[in-house]
This record gives C-alpha cells, structure tokens and sequence, in this order.
C-alpha cells in the first residue's frame, strides 16, 4: 500500500472543472461598479449564437451535451447594493442566469434582501431531457423531456431572535415519450406505446425559528401535492412479427391519473455551550397517492386469433414516516470532541389495488391485492476527534445499526369463498462498523487525511448489499498561493456471501495540480483511475431447446476507467484571454480485444462474456478566446469538440458520435 | 524537522503530550479593546470599500450589534493591540490564516451556530478532516455572489473531490458542470443527519429533504411514492443500489451497461432462500438467451415502483 501511495502523494491536485465552453468566464467593466443613488450597481450580460453539428448518432449526443443552434443569452449577472445598508425597500438585489433562451440547461437565481426585516431566494431551471432509452428497452423507451424547477423562500425578521418561513416550490415534467405494454400473452413480447409525459409537483412550506436562552427551535410544516396524468396510446400497429408469435396490437389507450400528497412536519431544537452541544430532530410525513388505471387494447393473439384485453384498477397507498435523532457533542478539552448520534426511523408504507381484467370476452375476475413494507432503523454512532497538536489529530468512530424489513403480500378473491392469503417476510439485519482516521499537518501549506473502515452485517436484504466491507483511504495536498498540488486515494471492498458469493472491489487513484506562476498564465491538470470489478455466481432459466435452471454461471464486470483534464489559460497583454482545455475519460474495460472471447462456444457464456466490460472513449477539447474591445465590452469566440465511442457493439448498436460545437458572443458591463 | 519525521512514519506511536495550541482565541477582552471598524478602514480602505456589499455587513447597518459581533472585530477580534503594534497579522486576535481550523470554526459558528443548516456540523465529516469554512469561504475575495464561496462551487468541491469530478465528466451524468445543478442540491458540506435508507449509516453529508427522503426525490418526485407495489431496493437500500449518482459511462446512469445483469444479481432465480427474505426470483417462463426477457424493464416498466402491478408491468 505504502508503495502504491508514495509516488502518487509526489505528482499530487486541485483545479478548475473542465468547463463547457460558454458562458465565458472572463469578466470586464470596473468590478466596482456606478452609482444609482444611494445604490452601486454592476451588471453584465453576454449574449451570442451557439451552433452545433453532429455526426454519428444524435440521439447520443442529446442524450450527452445537447447544446443545439441559436440566438442565447449565455449569462446575465446583476447586483445592486445599498451603501449604507438603509435602503428604502432593499438593501441588496442580485440576479444571475445561465442559458437563457433555448439552451438546454437554463437557470436563473434572484436574491433580494432588506437588512433585518426579509430575504427572499428563488431559483428557477430548466433541463431538456433526451435519453434513447437503448440500455434499458432497445429504444422503446426514448424520452425527449423537459423538467422546470423552481424554488422560493421568503424570510422573515432574518437577524431576529423569532424568524419566519415561507416557501413554495414547484416541479414540472412533461413531453413526449415512449413507453412498453405487454399484451394478450404473458410470454409475449412488450409493444411500444405514446407517452405524453404530465408530471406536475407543488410543495408549499411555513415555519418559524426562535432562539432564546442559547437555544435555537425550528418548526416547518409542508404540504405537497403530486399529480401524474400521463395518458398512453398505440404507437401505430404492432406486430411481434415471429412465427412463434403472431400478436399484434392494433388499438391501445391507457389513462393511468396518480393523485398524492406528502405533507409533513419538522421540529429541531439545537444547542452549542463551551462544553456541549445537542441537535434534537423530528420529522413526520403522511402521504397518500389515489390511483386509477383504465387500459383497453384490441389486436390479435399469439396464435393468430382476435383478442381483446380491458384492464381497471383502482386503489390508494398511503405511507407513514416517522424519524428522531438527537446528537450529543460533548467538548471536554479544546482538543477533544465526543459526539454520540442516535436516530431511529419508521417507514411504514402500504396499500391496496382492485385489479379487475377482461381478456377476449373472458371475465378473469377482480381481485384485490394488500401490500405493507416497514422498514424500521436504529442507529447509535460515537465519534471521538482528538486533536494532540495543531499539527497532528486523529479520530476514531463505532457506529451501529439495527434494521428490521417487514413485507406482508396479501389478497383476496371476492368471488370465490375462503381466497384470502397473507404471506408475511421479515428481515433483521444488524451492522457494526468501526473507523479511524488521522490528519497531518507536518507544514503549513502541507496536509495528510488517512481513513479506515471496516464493518459486518450479519443479514443484508440483498446479495449486493454491504456485508463484509472494509474502506481505506488517503489525501494529500500542498497548497501556497500559486501553486496547489493533491493526490488520493480510496478503496472499498465489499464480499457478500449471504446468496451467491458476491464481491466487489473499486480503487481510485487521483492527482492533480493547478500552478498560476503569472497573472497571465496558469495551468491545471488531473489524472484520475476508477477501478471496478464485481463477481457474483447467478441462478438463472436459459437454454438454447429448453429454458432450465442454470447454476454455475457468473456474472463478472470489470471497468477500468481513466479521467483526464488538461487546461491552459493565457492573458495576451491584458487585452486577450485565450483559453485551451482537454478531458478524456476512457474505460478500458479488461483489456479484452472482443466483446465474447475468441473460442467461446457456448451460448449463455457468451451472452455472459458479452456484458462482462464496455469499454468506450468520450472526450472533449475546446477552446476559447475573448478579447477585450472597450472597457466595458468583450468579444469571445469558442469551440469545443464532443467524441464518443464504442469499443463493442454492446447493445447491438453503436451510439457512436462526434460533434462539433461553438459559439461567437458579446459580452457587456455597464 | 522532527514533525516531518513523524509524519512520515504516519502510524508510528504518537506522543500524547499535548503542546500548547498555536493560535488560541484570546481571553475575553474589556470593551475598550475594541476600536470599532472606522479605525480598521484608516489601513484597509481596499476591504472596507466594498465591504456594504458583503453579507456581514448587515451587522454593521443595524448599529445593534454589541462590539463583538459587528464589523471587522466581529471576526477578527478587538484591533487595540493591532493599531498599537502598527500592523502586523500577530497582533490580530483572530487572523483567520493564522488559526487551527478548530478555531475557524468556532470563530464563526459564534454567529452562524444559529442556522439549522449547521446543526450537524460537529458530526460532519469535513470537520473530522480539518475542513475549516476557510477552506471554502472568502470572506473578502468571494467568486460567487451568495455563500461568499472562493470558487464556483463545483470547482471548490473537486479540488479535493477529485475521484466525483471524473464522475461528473462521464457521458451519463447529472448536469452539475453545465450548471443546471450544484453539489448543494444533494448534499450538506456542513453535515447532515442519519440517512433513513441503506443502514443510516452512509454518507453524513447527504442533504435529505424535508420528509426525510433520499435527496433525489427532490427532483425525481415520481419516484417518491408510496406506491402499493413498493421495490424495496429503492426505500430500503436506496437509489444507489443501481444508480451510480454521479455519473456512468453507461445510460441513465446505471451500474452495469445492460439491465439484465443488474437485476439478476439481487433476484437470482437460485433461490438460495432470498424468497423467504421478501426478494423475487427470476422467472422460470424467462429464457435468458431470448433477447426479449435480456431487457427486463421492456416489460417491467414500473420499476421504480407500481399501483396496478405487483411485478412492474404497468
């Protein structure tokens, strides 16, 4: 290990985000801004045309960077602040955007504040979401969606000893998408179906915090409303098209309305003296989803004749969420920190559902189904920080956890006398794990973070869960004011062998380093290693005449990811900024030259083979150049080159893309 | 010399004397140590000049604020021997690069102790590793115009994150460098409280919402339920169970390139007494090596969970 960490603490990292290419970050104008009266304002806004052109598969490329042609307002930022502090009706306004004007990721935050008697945040943004939904469901479930976020908080009274709260949120998902039905066979296969995605969530929130005696109590009271009115329907005529199979979907609907809340309660009351702290918390939801299902589709079975199916469902789920902690801190000396949490959480969801079906004139009946899972956790952790000298400290923790998974899976058959079944499941499952860690200061500029963990469970609810897990790792950094330097790095491994002798092993390795030596040059590089590999033995039905149970399979995947960043920047005589940047990340996957290993005969093995890596290249280089015109305007001009590629056909299908990107743009202060 | 030496053999035996601390907050000084921020500006007028812009300068506009708490001796301690000694960062009582981060800490926990967003910050794991506010806020040099925060908060974040920001640059990622979200949205640098998934034991920095949920509920609220047909992978062990959430070189951030590995590892039709635990095995009317069922979300398209199918269908 040792030898493995000494090079790596000797290359070391800390740098800039590889960025994309606008807005530009260069600034201009005086940063001191002018005055409005009683008010300095400084405002800029950047404005220009992004072009795109792409070749290979666009689907990919929307569903990586998506950037697309047109007129944006790329970024926009403007504060005004009152220079007493006395402002009439506020002391402070800032507002900054980003994408404004069809770029696929927009966002806008506004800040107002009057000193001691409101502050009020609101965020709005805005993602396009395309995805060709290839991994999951060969394409069948591609989703071209937008979602809409927006955020509000008013506070009242901010520097007084009883605050109030005011809060309103909102969530909006909608657009075209498609999805699958299964129908007529339970064997059969899934047909594509339209989607008119409609997903709408409100939350509005109320609370008050008052400090008195060195005490601070919060209490917040929330309501959110849920509604998902996505209605589905044929997507044109549908055939399985095999000779096994004759289906085809000719007419299908499907109105599928949830209605729900989740409104909830939260009471905290903290405290921090010279020689102890506590942080006492309470939360409790009650929701409720009401649902209805109506589907009705028409077309031919499998084996050639007419076929009809109607299914209804009704219902509702309700769940009941109940959660403490308290934390004690007790400070002993300056040095020495105990801190002991415990936090326990009841989870209780359950539900009933009325499905009744009519298949091909056939009534199959209605039954109604129960459904309960409570899930019940208790945790203690203790955590002692010693610090032995400013320059060296060390921290050990314990850390329990009791949980108990409750499933009942019950239902009834109205129809027939005596139907009812209950089937109950219950796990228990308890962890232990024990920390430790160190921190070095040897020099001022130089630090050292080690960590160590290793934890049991004697029960996990599944067989990737953590079992017998154990964590290491270490960072180093060497920071001064014109050079920064780091290096880590982290393992985990986890072998679980409860089921099917899962195990899992991941190791990365990170270095970096950001050097400015100039105003006008400076330089920031990264490497990072991901490793991954998991193997666990599976039992599964496959065969080539006839489908039997296989046991003595595995299933292995290995990926060997390597991140890079490289970016430059150079000041040409205070009047130009040239911009030069590069990221890779490359999973090398196992090193193997084909997806299924020359050789490979049989047919579940190669199939197995064939997913174990998925190796592929994305990278991006770009770069950018702004010069100052005048002192309040720049001109900037940018590209920035997106490549992804496949090394095996994983999906049947290379998603493999290239595009090139760019834009020209103003970029005033006045 | 010597601290270098134990320093470099890290594990070795360490001395339990403890030296006296650098730095240490001063004793409690007499109200006329203070000289009130006019005198501070007769040298610093570079910081006081646009000092109104600053967040902390609501303290000195109210002109309630006793001495202590308000303008530049609110942080840095009463200036007396500072304007004696005519300069110089020793005499400073509180120069923030001169303190342990303990002492940072509770430099500025002595206003801020009050926001609920801090409750936890004694639990967090940044102060387990000597991440003091300093080492992400500038008081004086802010880039960002709110939380007065050094860098652009993702760029703050990956310097010492540097495995999460190859994460973020994978094709299948959360839009955090084209600014869509932050590393705010999910988690809590100030540490937070015991998830309510996996084994409430990971991670401490995790910002739950409100209700106490798993923090992507907050954008992905069609996942929160409850729904009758609960997959108890996404309540009991969490969203990560087969999501990496920060980014994958596969689609919709998944684990494993293709579905049908992912969800055999956990329903191995083996039936090794995972049944009796609540699990479903694989089907015996699913032929793995017919296309059709290597795509298991085709058909279980509720994965996430359903009202109207115990098995996802619908």
């Amino acid at each position: 290990m040792s030898k493995l960490l000494l090079p790596i603490f000797a290359v070391a990292g800390a740098l800039a985000a590889q960025q994309v290419v606008a807005p530009t970050p260069d600034t201009v104008g005086s940063p001191r801004g002018d005055g409005w009266g009683d008010y300095n304002v400084t405002q800029s806004f950047e404005t220009g045309y992004r072009f795109h052109l792409v070749g290979g598969d666009i689907g990919e490329y929307r569903s990586d960077a998506n950037y697309g042609n047109g007129l944006r307002l790329l970024g926009s930022s403007f504060a005004m602040n009152s220079k007493d502090g006395h402002g009439k009706w506020f002391d402070q306004i800032t507002l900054n955007t980003s994408g404004l004007g069809n770029d696929p990721y927009q966002s806008a935050i506004l800040h107002v504040e009057k000193n001691g008697l409101y502050r009020y945040d609101m965020s709005w943004r805005l993602s396009d979401y395309f995805n060709p939904g290839l991994t999951v469901a060969g394409g069948e479930h591609l989703a071209d969606t937008s979602r809409r976020l927006q955020d509000h908080d008013l506070t009242l009274l901010p520097q007084s000893h009883v605050r109030f709260h005011l809060g309103y949120s909102r969530n909006i998902e909608d657009g075209p998408a498609l999805s699958t039905a299964q129908e007529f066979n339970l064997n059969g296969s899934a047909y594509p179906i339209f989607t008119n995605v409609r997903r709408q969530w409100n939350e509005y929130r109320m609370g008050a915090e008052a400090h008195f005696a060195g005490f601070q109590f919060t209490v917040e009271r929330r309501w959110d409303f849920f509604k998902d009115d996505t209605p589905a329907a044929a997507d044109g005529i549908q055939a399985a098209g095999t000779p096994t199979d004759l289906t085809v979907l000719q007419q299908f609907t499907r109105s599928q309305p949830v209605h729900g809340s989740n409104p909830g309660w939260l009471g905290n009351l903290h405290t921090r003296r010279k020689r102890w702290g506590l942080n006492a918390r309470l939360t409790y939801v009650n929701g409720k989803n009401d649902f209805a299902l109506d589907e009705s589709a028409l077309g031919v079975d499998q084996f050639g004749s007419p076929a009809s199916r109607q299914i209804v469902v009704g219902g509702d789920a309700g769940r009941q969420n109940l959660a403490g902690d308290l934390s004690v801190s007790y400070f002993p000396t300056d040095r020495l920190t105990f801190v002991n949490n415990t936090s326990i959480s009841n989870n209780r969801i359950d539900g009933d559902s009325t499905y009744s079906e009519f298949l091909t004139g056939t009534n199959l009946g209605t039954t109604i189904y129960f459904r309960y899972l409570g899930i019940r956790t208790i945790t203690n952790s203790t955590d002692v920080n010693y610090r032995v000298a400013d320059w060296i400290g060390f921290y050990l923790g314990y850390h329990y956890a009791d949980r108990r998974v409750e499933t009942v899976e019950g239902f009834t058959l109205p129809a027939f006398a005596n139907s009812t079944e209950n089937n109950f499941y219950e796990v228990g499952n308890q962890l232990q794990s024990g920390l430790a860690g160190m921190r070095l200061r040897p020099w001022k500029a130089f630090t050292v973070n080690f960590d160590y963990e290793i934890g049991r469970t004697n029960n996990p609810l599944t067989t990737i869960s953590d079992k017998n897990f154990q964590t290491l790792g270490g960072r180093a950094q060497y920071r001064v004011r014109k050079v920064q330097l780091s290096a880590g790095y982290r393992e985990s491994y986890d072998f679980n062998s409860s089921f099917s002798l899962f195990s899992s092993h991941s190791r990365g390795y990170s270095a970096g380093a950001s050097w400015a030596p100039r105003d006008w040059f400076s330089l920031d590089a990264s490497y990072d290693k991901q490793h991954l590999d998991s193997s666990s033995f599976l039992a599964f039905f496959a065969g080539t005449s006839r489908s039997t149970l296989q046991a003595n399979y595995r299933s292995v995947y290995i990926s060997n990811i390597h991140a890079a960043n490289l970016g430059v920047r150079f000041a040409i005589r205070r009047r130009a900024d040239l911009y030069l940047g590069y990221s890779i990340t490359k999973d090398t996957g196992d090193g193997r030259a084909t997806a299924v290993p020359a050789g490979t005969t049989d047919p579940t093995q190669a199939l197995l083979d064939s997913v174990q890596t998925f190796p592929l290249t994305y990278q991006s280089p770009l770069a950018r150049l702004s010069v100052r015109i005048s002192p309040k305007v720049r001109w900037n001009a940018g590209y920035q080159y997106y490549g992804y590629g496949e090394t095996f056909g994983l999906l049947g299908y290379y998603q493999n893309f290239h595009a090139h990107t760019g834009y020209t743009s103003f970029l005033w202060s006045f | 010399m010597v601290r270098a030496a134990i320093a470099a053999a890290l594990l070795l035996p360490f001395p339990l004397v403890v030296a006296p601390a650098q730095g240490q907050p001063p004793p409690a000084s007499p109200p006329s140590a203070y000289v009130g921020s006019n005198a501070c500006k007769t040298c610093h007028a570079d910081v006081w000049l646009n000092f109104y812009r600053n967040p902390h300068f609501k303290s000195v506009a109210s002109g309630k604020e006793p001495s202590e708490r308000t303008g530049c001796e609110g942080c840095h301690g009463p200036g007396q021997a500072h304007v004696a000694a005519r300069g110089g960062k020793a005499s400073i009582p509180r120069a923030f690069s001169l303190l342990s981060p303990k002492q940072a800490l509770e430099a500025c926990l002595t206003c801020h102790e009050s926001n609920f967003d801090k409750a936890n910050i004694q639990r967090s794991e940044h102060t387990q590793h000597d991440v003091a506010c300093t080492g992400c806020h500038s008081i004086h040099h802010a880039s960002t115009p709110q939380r007065l925060l050094a860098k652009k908060q993702s760029e703050l974040c990956y310097s010492c994150h540097a495995g999460i920001r190859g994460q973020f640059e994978m094709p299948s990622k959360h839009r955090v460098n084209e600014g869509f979200m932050q590393c705010s949205d999910c988690h809590n640098p100030h540490g937070s409280f015991a998830a309510t998934w996996g084994m409430g034991q990971r991670s401490h920095m995790v910002e739950q919402a409100l209700d106490n949920e798993s923090p992507c509920l907050k954008c992905h609220v069609d996942k929160r339920g409850p729904f009758v047909y609960e997959h108890p992978s996404v309540a009991v062990e969490g969203c990560q169970m087969c999501h990496n959430p920060h980014g994958s070189m596969n689609a919709k951030l998944l684990k494993r390139p293709v579905v049908f590995t992912l969800c055999l590892e956990c329903h191995d039709a083996g039936g090794s007494g995972t049944r009796n635990l609540g699990v479903d095995l694989q089907s015996a009317r699913h032929n793995l090596l017919d296309p059709k069922f290597q795509k298991c979300t085709t058909c279980h398209v509720r994965i996430h969970g359903s009202n109207a199918d115990q098995y996802f269908l619908r």
